[in-house]
C-alpha cells in the first residue's frame, strides 16, 4: 500500500515533468515571422557562425579572420551528419549564420524555412555574374532571391585508362553509343574486363547522368509542383544502362569510392570511370601505381549539343535567424569568389570552384603529373559551361534518392528494370511531398 | 527456505516501516535523495523521449502558402499509424526480420547452450581460457565487428572468398539471397558468447549435491546435462531468448554497415533502418509512429514469450 502511494506520487512527478518538457517542444502554429530582412551593417565587432564539411576550411577562415578583425567567423565541421545536425539546429532555433548545403538539398531546406533571402544586400545580387550560370540558377531558385552562394561544383567527364583502350585498339568513345560499343568490345576481348561499374546505391551520380540528357524532374506551375522524374529523357538514360547491366557489360557490385572499387581498378578489371572534377584526386591518391595510364576526356554525349552533367558540389547558404546579413554576405562573397580563398579551398579541401574566377586559378591551369601532365581542368571547365541551367531539384530529394537507389539495386540484382526504378522514384516523390503537405501532381 | 526467511523478516519489519512512510517526516527526503540519481535520468532520457515520440506520432505536417510555404504541425489522430500499416516496406522489413529471428535466435542460443554445458563439465581443462575466448567477440563493438566481417565477405578483398574460389566454390556472401544470413552470422558471432555467459553463470549456481545424487541414481553426463541442468537453467534460457527477440527487432548496425558494400541491403531493410530513412527525409512524425509500432511489437513478443513459457518453466 505505502509503496504504491510513493510510486503513484513519483509517477505524477514524472508525468508532470514530461508534460512540461513536451509543452516546451510544441510549436505547432505557423509562426508569422516574415520580417523584412535589412542589410544594415552592425556597429562594432560581429561574430558569425559558419558550419561546413570541407577539410581545411578552418585555415581558410583563419585567413579571413586575420584580415577582418571586426567580422570574426567561427567554423564547425558537421561532416558526420550534415543535414541531421542542420535540421535539428533549425528546429531548435540555433542555426548558424551560414552553412554548407548541397545543391540538391536546397529546395528541401527551403521547405523547412531554413534560409533568409539576402537580396536586400546589393553585394549579394551583384555576385550573380561571378558564378558559373547553372549554379546561380539553383542558389537563386530561378532568380527569385539570393538564398545561398555557390561554392564548388562537380562537372562531369570521362576518366579513361588510355593504356587499356590502346591495348585492344579501341578508340576513346565520344558518344554514349560508342561507349556501349566499346563496352562490348572490351568485355569480348577479356571477359574479366568491364568498361565501368554502375553503382545502384548512388542516386546522386545517376541524377548527374539524367541532368546531362536535359531531363527536367521538377517544375512549378498551377500552384503545384509538377513531378516528371520518369520523363522520356530520364527513361532514355535508364534504358541505356539497363542494356549494359543486362548484357553484363558493367559491374554492379562496386560502391563508388569503396576499397572494393579501388581494388577492382587496381587489378585492371575496369577501364573507365564516369566521374566529376573532384574525383581526380581519388585515383591519384589511391592508385599511385597507375600514374600516367589515365586520361580525362569530355563525357560521352547524347545529342549534338554536347551537354554535360554535374555530380555534387555545394553552396554556402544564408540561414534564417542570422542577425548579421550584411557581414554574412561580405564573408560569403569573399569565401567563394576571392582567388586567394578559392586557391586555398582547392588546395586543402579539393574543392572545384563554382566561381568563374576560380576556374582560372594557377593550380587549375597547370598540367597534372598523374595524368601525363595533361591540363585536365580545362576539360572540367569546358564541361562546367555545358551544364543545363534550368535543371531543378525536388523538395524531398533525399527521400526520392533513397527510393531510387533501393529500386536500382533491385534492377541490378535482376528484378525489375532501371525504368521501373524511375517509376518508383516518381511515385515516392509524389507520396513524400504529400506527407510534407507540399502540393504536387504528376507532370507531363 | 529463503522464502520463509524473507517472509518472516517482512512481517517483523513492516509495521514500523509502514508508519514512518505514511507519516512522511524526515525519511521522505532521504528516500528522495536516494531515488533522484536514478529517477531524474530515467525521466529525462526515457520517459520524456518516449512521451515525445508518442506525441509526435499523432501529429501531421500542414503548410501554408506558395511553392515552399511555411510548415506547421497539427493533431492528426491516427493518420501516421494508418500510413505505417499501409506501408508495404514496413511490413516487408518486419517479415525479413521475423525470418531472421526465427532462424538466428534458436541457432545462436543452441550454440550458446552447448558451449555453456561443455564449459560446465568437470572433464574440461583450461576452462577460463575457453570461457574468455567464447566471450571475447562480445567485447568487440557491433559496428567494428560488422566492418571486420564485411572485409571477410567482400569478393575483392576477402582471403576466405579467395580460398573458396581456389577450391572451385564461388559463394556470394553479399548477394540478394545470402546477405540476410551474412548479417545473421555477424549477430551470432557477436552475441553467442554473451548469452553463453548468462547460461553458464546459471549453471554455476546449481548445487553439486544434485549431480552426486543423479550419479548415484546412475545418470550419465549426457542425462545430467539435458535432464537436470537444462531444466534448472530454463529461466536463464528464457531471459536470453527475450533479449534476443528485442535485439532482433532492433537490428540496425550489422545491415547498415554491410549496406556500404552491398546494394542488396536496401534503405528499408530492417524496421529501424526504415525509421531512420524516414526521419532523415524530414518526416519525423511518420518515423515516430514507426518507432512506436516497433516498440509495441517488441513488447508484445517479449512479454508474450515470457507468459507462454513462464508456466512451463515454473517462473
Amino acid at each position: 500500500m505505502s509503496s504504491k502511494v510513493t510510486r503513484f506520487r513519483l509517477a505524477v512527478v514524472a508525468v508532470a515533468a514530461s508534460v512540461a518538457v513536451l509543452a516546451g517542444c510544441s510549436s505547432s502554429s505557423p509562426s508569422a515571422k516574415t520580417s523584412a530582412t535589412s542589410c544594415a551593417p552592425a556597429k562594432g565587432k560581429v561574430t558569425l557562425q559558419y558550419w561546413n564539411t570541407v577539410p581545411g576550411m578552418d585555415k581558410v577562415v583563419a585567413l579571413w579572420n586575420k584580415k577582418n578583425p571586426n567580422i570574426q567567423v567561427e567554423t564547425k565541421n558537421i561532416s558526420n551528419d550534415q543535414y541531421g545536425i542542420l535540421s535539428n539546429a533549425l528546429k531548435a532555433g540555433k542555426a548558424p549564420d551560414l552553412s554548407q548545403v548541397g545543391y540538391d538539398e536546397l529546395p528541401n531546406l527551403r521547405t523547412q524555412s531554413a534560409f533568409v533571402d539576402a537580396s536586400a544586400c546589393s553585394a549579394a545580387t551583384a555576385a550573380k555574374s561571378k558564378f558559373v550560370p547553372w549554379t546561380w540558377s539553383q542558389t537563386s531558385f530561378g532568380n527569385t532571391g539570393v538564398f545561398a552562394l555557390p561554392q564548388d561544383t562537380g562537372p562531369m567527364a570521362l576518366y579513361v585508362r588510355s593504356d587499356i583502350f590502346k591495348k585492344y585498339n579501341i578508340a576513346i568513345p565520344t558518344t554514349w553509343d560508342e561507349y556501349a560499343a566499346a563496352a562490348a568490345k572490351l568485355h569480348k576481348a577479356d571477359p574479366k574486363l568491364d568498361i565501368t561499374f554502375f553503382d545502384p546505391n548512388n542516386a546522386e551520380w545517376f541524377n548527374g547522368l539524367l541532368w546531362q540528357n536535359n531531363a527536367q524532374m521538377y517544375s512549378y506551375s498551377g500552384n503545384k509542383w509538377q513531378v516528371t522524374v520518369a520523363s522520356d529523357q530520364s527513361r532514355q538514360v535508364a534504358d541505356y544502362w539497363q542494356k549494359l547491366i543486362a548484357g553484363k557489360l558493367v559491374r554492379t557490385d562496386l560502391a563508388n569510392g569503396s576499397t572494393q572499387m579501388y581494388a577492382a581498378y587496381q587489378k585492371d578489371q575496369i577501364a573507365s570511370y564516369v566521374g566529376a572534377a573532384w574525383g581526380y584526386s581519388m585515383f591519384r591518391d589511391n592508385l599511385p601505381k597507375q600514374a600516367g595510364k589515365w586520361t580525362i576526356v569530355p563525357m560521352p554525349t547524347w545529342g549534338s549539343d554536347g551537354a554535360s552533367g554535374d555530380w555534387g558540389g555545394s553552396t554556402v547558404a544564408f540561414m534564417k535567424g542570422s542577425k548579421h546579413l550584411y557581414e554574412s554576405v561580405k564573408f560569403n562573397t569573399w569565401l567563394n569568389t576571392d582567388t586567394e580563398a578559392l586557391a586555398l579551398e582547392n588546395q586543402l579541401g579539393g574543392l572545384y570552384p563554382a566561381a568563374n574566377a576560380g576556374l582560372q586559378l594557377p593550380a587549375l591551369s597547370k598540367g597534372v603529373p598523374y595524368y601525363n601532365n595533361e591540363k585536365i581542368f580545362d576539360v572540367f571547365a569546358a564541361s562546367s559551361k555545358k551544364i543545363n541551367t534550368s535543371f531543378a531539384w525536388g523538395p524531398t530529394q533525399k527521400t526520392v534518392n533513397l527510393a531510387l537507389q533501393d529500386a536500382m539495386a533491385k534492377a541490378a540484382a535482376g528484378s525489375g528494370t532501371l525504368s521501373d526504378a524511375l517509376a518508383k522514384a516518381q511515385a515516392t516523390a509524389l507520396k513524400s511531398m504529400k506527407d510534407q503537405a507540399i502540393p504536387a501532381a504528376a507532370g507531363k | 527456505m529463503t522464502d520463509i526467511a524473507t517472509r518472516a523478516t517482512r512481517r517483523v519489519a513492516s509495521p514500523g516501516g509502514r508508519r514512518r512512510l505514511n507519516g512522511g517526516g524526515p525519511r521522505a527526503g532521504t528516500i528522495f535523495a536516494f531515488v533522484i540519481p536514478f529517477f531524474l535520468p530515467f525521466v529525462l532520457f526515457y520517459l520524456v523521449p518516449v512521451g515525445y515520440a508518442l506525441w509526435q506520432s499523432v501529429r501531421v505536417v500542414r503548410r501554408t502558402g506558395g511553392q515552399y510555404g511555411t510548415s506547421y504541425t497539427t493533431f492528426g489522430g491516427f493518420e501516421q499509424y494508418t500510413k505505417v500499416f499501409q506501408n508495404d516496406e514496413f511490413w516487408s522489413s518486419v517479415g525479413r526480420i521475423g525470418l531472421f529471428g526465427i532462424v538466428q535466435v534458436p541457432v545462436m542460443l543452441f550454440v550458446a547452450l552447448v558451449i555453456a554445458l561443455l564449459l560446465d563439465t568437470p572433464l574440461l581443462r583450461l576452462k577460463s581460457v575457453f570461457r574468455i575466448t567464447a566471450f571475447m567477440p562480445y567485447a568487440v563493438p557491433g559496428v567494428i565487428a560488422a566492418i571486420m566481417w564485411s572485409y571477410l565477405y567482400s569478393p575483392q578483398l576477402s582471403p576466405v572468398v579467395d580460398l573458396l574460389n581456389g577450391i572451385g566454390l564461388h559463394p556470394d556472401f553479399l548477394g540478394p539471397g545470402a546477405v540476410l544470413w551474412s548479417a545473421a552470422n555477424i549477430s551470432t558471432w557477436l552475441w553467442t558468447g554473451y548469452n553463453m555467459l548468462i547460461m553458464f553463470s546459471a549453471l554455476q549456481s546449481i548445487p553439486q549435491e544434485l549431480y552426486e545424487a543423479a550419479k548415484l541414481d546412475g545418470a550419465s553426463n549426457w542425462t545430467i546435462a539435458w535432464q537436470i541442468k537444462v531444466p534448472i537453467i530454463a529461466p536463464s534460457i528464457i531471459l536470453t531468448t527475450v533479449f534476443s527477440i528485442i535485439g532482433t527487432l532492433q537490428l540496425y548496425a550489422e545491415p547498415a554497415v554491410l549496406r556500404q558494400i552491398s546494394s542488396n541491403i536496401s534503405s528499408t531493410f530492417t524496421p529501424n533502418m526504415l525509421a531512420y530513412a524516414v526521419a532523415s527525409g524530414n518526416n519525423y512524425q511518420q518515423a515516430a509512429a514507426i518507432s512506436v509500432v516497433i516498440a509495441v511489437i517488441t513488447f508484445v513478443l517479449s512479454f508474450g514469450f515470457m507468459r507462454l513459457t513462464s508456466k512451463r518453466a515454473g517462473l
